[in-house]
């Protein structure tokens, strides 16, 4: 098996959904602004936000050590290499036997927990109360979010027999049961609270009463801020990705031939296009939630994941 | 209908039930709860048409047919006009936290799943999931009774709890004697009926809630 073609394949993942990611935020973006009758930014907006602070020079509190300054690109990393594992365009089979085992949705998640973590250090490091009050509220968040995104996986993986994504992705096309309606209904208020949208979080506020993932970034600055931001984009669409590849995995080429690939990534754009139309009607039909009201909002994912998984296993 | 595909729709229908008794455990207002439990009764109606068919017994239409006209229809339109009457939209005031509420519900379908399966030998061939499925509805009907204050969702968890004992019934022994269905039916209307003109009563002449009644005691 040579190792270098599927590393460049994965390469080119990457690079392509962090192109697009952006794109994701200004396309939901655009369509709340439709949502609620204004005009809104242009679909690019994300693009030249990310030029603009990439540009600027970086100004840091006195008391940050390298740790703060080392956090953006290690989240960004992170990030980065979660999304080398999401199936998006083809299944693991399609090269003709060349598979690349890169990793699971368990290494995928922990991934995704790293860049928390690593944010919510460099947001206390600062010092700034904001970033404190940030750093405790995004963990708080975590610990109700993670377990039941494992649970999601799980009553997935017990269907299929393993956790690899793209294994997943290849074997349930057939098997859509209730159980995965159930496991559908948690990935979905989960989506929500990991895209930091509103019943969870609100991503257009800087209000310091209602701000989780913001007030994690208010110290960041100049490319430093970029990169958090292009991880912020990233992470969205790498969540998008992985909950369509356990759930809706259908267009998924089967071989490389330029038109299943091209099939692929027309399907891909629909149903990303359709999880930014559900993602921006919830956020302009509901309000933000209390954070104190937040355990109830994800313990009703936490108990629908719990029987799609006792259903499955009982 | 082959006893394979029954089996499945039962267990699809089965999982749909819990999912909307998930609904009503963890609604914040009076009419989300109604619509989980009308939504609920229409799930029940669909399982009892899948029997039917499996079945051959046709006395499962009647009682689907039933279910779906009083249950899905004609309690859910009386409980939402007692709380358009009354006023009561407002959040739930629960005896315990919701979120604690659905702590205790995750507890009770393990011990619903773990019971039943003590029970193989009852299981029979077309039920699969129905036996722990209904003993869950029935129990967390039962949660929602106790943990809730408004004579409403008092109702909507008998409602619940009712659900998981026909499903039960209909699963296991493939259908009650019809008498018996009917009888039972007549009973949830019976105390719709008194929890909808008790509420209207009450509030009409003495402008108090039902919880106030707890204070008469000696």
């Amino acid at each position: 098996m040579d190792g270098l073609a599927p590393l460049g394949v994965a390469a080119a993942r990457v690079a392509l959904l962090a192109l697009a990611a952006p794109l994701v935020t200004g396309i939901v973006q655009k369509m709340k602004a439709t949502l609620q009758s204004r005009q809104g930014a242009s679909v690019v907006q994300p693009y030249r936000d990310l030029r603009k602070l990439l540009r600027k020079g970086t100004v840091q509190s006195d008391t940050a050590s390298a740790i703060f300054r080392a956090v953006p690109p290690l989240v960004l990393a992170a990030t980065l290499t979660a999304a080398a594992m999401v199936p998006v365009l083809f299944l693991p089979g399609a090269a003709g036997g060349a598979r690349l085992p890169l990793g699971d949705a368990i290494l995928l998640l922990s991934l995704l927990a790293l860049a928390r973590f690593l944010l919510a250090v460099g947001a206390l490091d600062a010092g700034g109360a904001f970033g404190g009050m940030g750093a405790s509220r995004e963990m708080t968040v975590g610990v109700l979010v993670e377990p039941v995104l494992m649970l999601v996986v799980f009553s997935v993986a017990a269907a299929v027999g393993t956790t690899e994504l793209g294994d997943i992705a290849a074997r349930r096309s057939l098997a859509f049961r209730a159980p995965d309606l159930l496991a559908l209904f948690s990935m979905m208020l989960l989506l929500l609270a990991e895209t930091g949208r509103i019943p969870v979080d609100n991503p257009d506020t800087h209000l310091e009463l209602t701000m989780l993932h913001e007030g994690m970034l208010l110290e960041h600055s100049g490319p430093g801020l970029g990169c958090l931001v292009l991880a912020t984009h990233v992470k969205q669409i790498v969540i998008m990705a992985f909950s369509l590849a356990i759930f809706f995995p259908e267009g998924l080429a089967q071989s490389l031939a330029p038109q299943a690939i091209a099939i692929a990534a027309g399907a891909f754009c629909l149903k990303i296009v359709g999880l930014s139309i559900f993602l921006a009607l919830v956020e302009s039909s509901y309000a933000k939630l209390r954070f104190f009201r937040l355990p109830q909002f994800l313990g009703m994912g936490l108990l629908c994941a719990f029987m799609a998984l006792a259903l499955r296993l009982l | 209908m082959t006893p394979a595909l029954a089996h499945h729709l039962i267990d699809d229908v089965g999982a749909m039930l819990l999912f909307t008794m998930i609904l009503i455990l963890g609604a914040g207002q009076l009419y989300r709860a109604i619509y989980a439990v009308a939504a609920q009764s229409v799930f029940i109606g669909i399982a009892g048409g899948v029997l039917a068919t499996a079945t051959g017994n046709s006395d499962l239409w009647v009682i689907a047919g039933l279910t779906i006209v009083i249950k899905a229809v004609a309690l859910p339109w009386l409980m939402l006009r007692v709380i358009a009457r009354v006023g009561i939209r407002r959040e739930i005031e629960p005896v315990i936290p919701i979120s604690l509420t659905l702590a205790i519900a995750a507890a009770i379908i393990l011990l619903s799943f773990y019971l039943s399966a003590s029970l193989g030998t009852v299981r029979q061939a077309i039920t699969g999931n129905a036996l722990p499925v209904g003993i869950a509805l029935m129990l967390l009907g039962v949660l929602v009774m106790v943990s809730r204050r408004k004579a409403v969702t008092q109702m909507v968890g008998l409602f619940a709890s009712e659900n998981g004992i026909f499903f039960t019934a209909m699963a296991v022994s493939q259908g009650m004697p019809l008498i018996i269905e009917i009888g039972v039916i007549l009973d949830v209307i019976l105390g719709a009926l008194v929890m909808g003109i008790l509420m209207l009563r009450v509030r009409s002449s003495l402008d108090e809630d039902i919880a106030d009644l707890e204070q008469l005691k000696g």
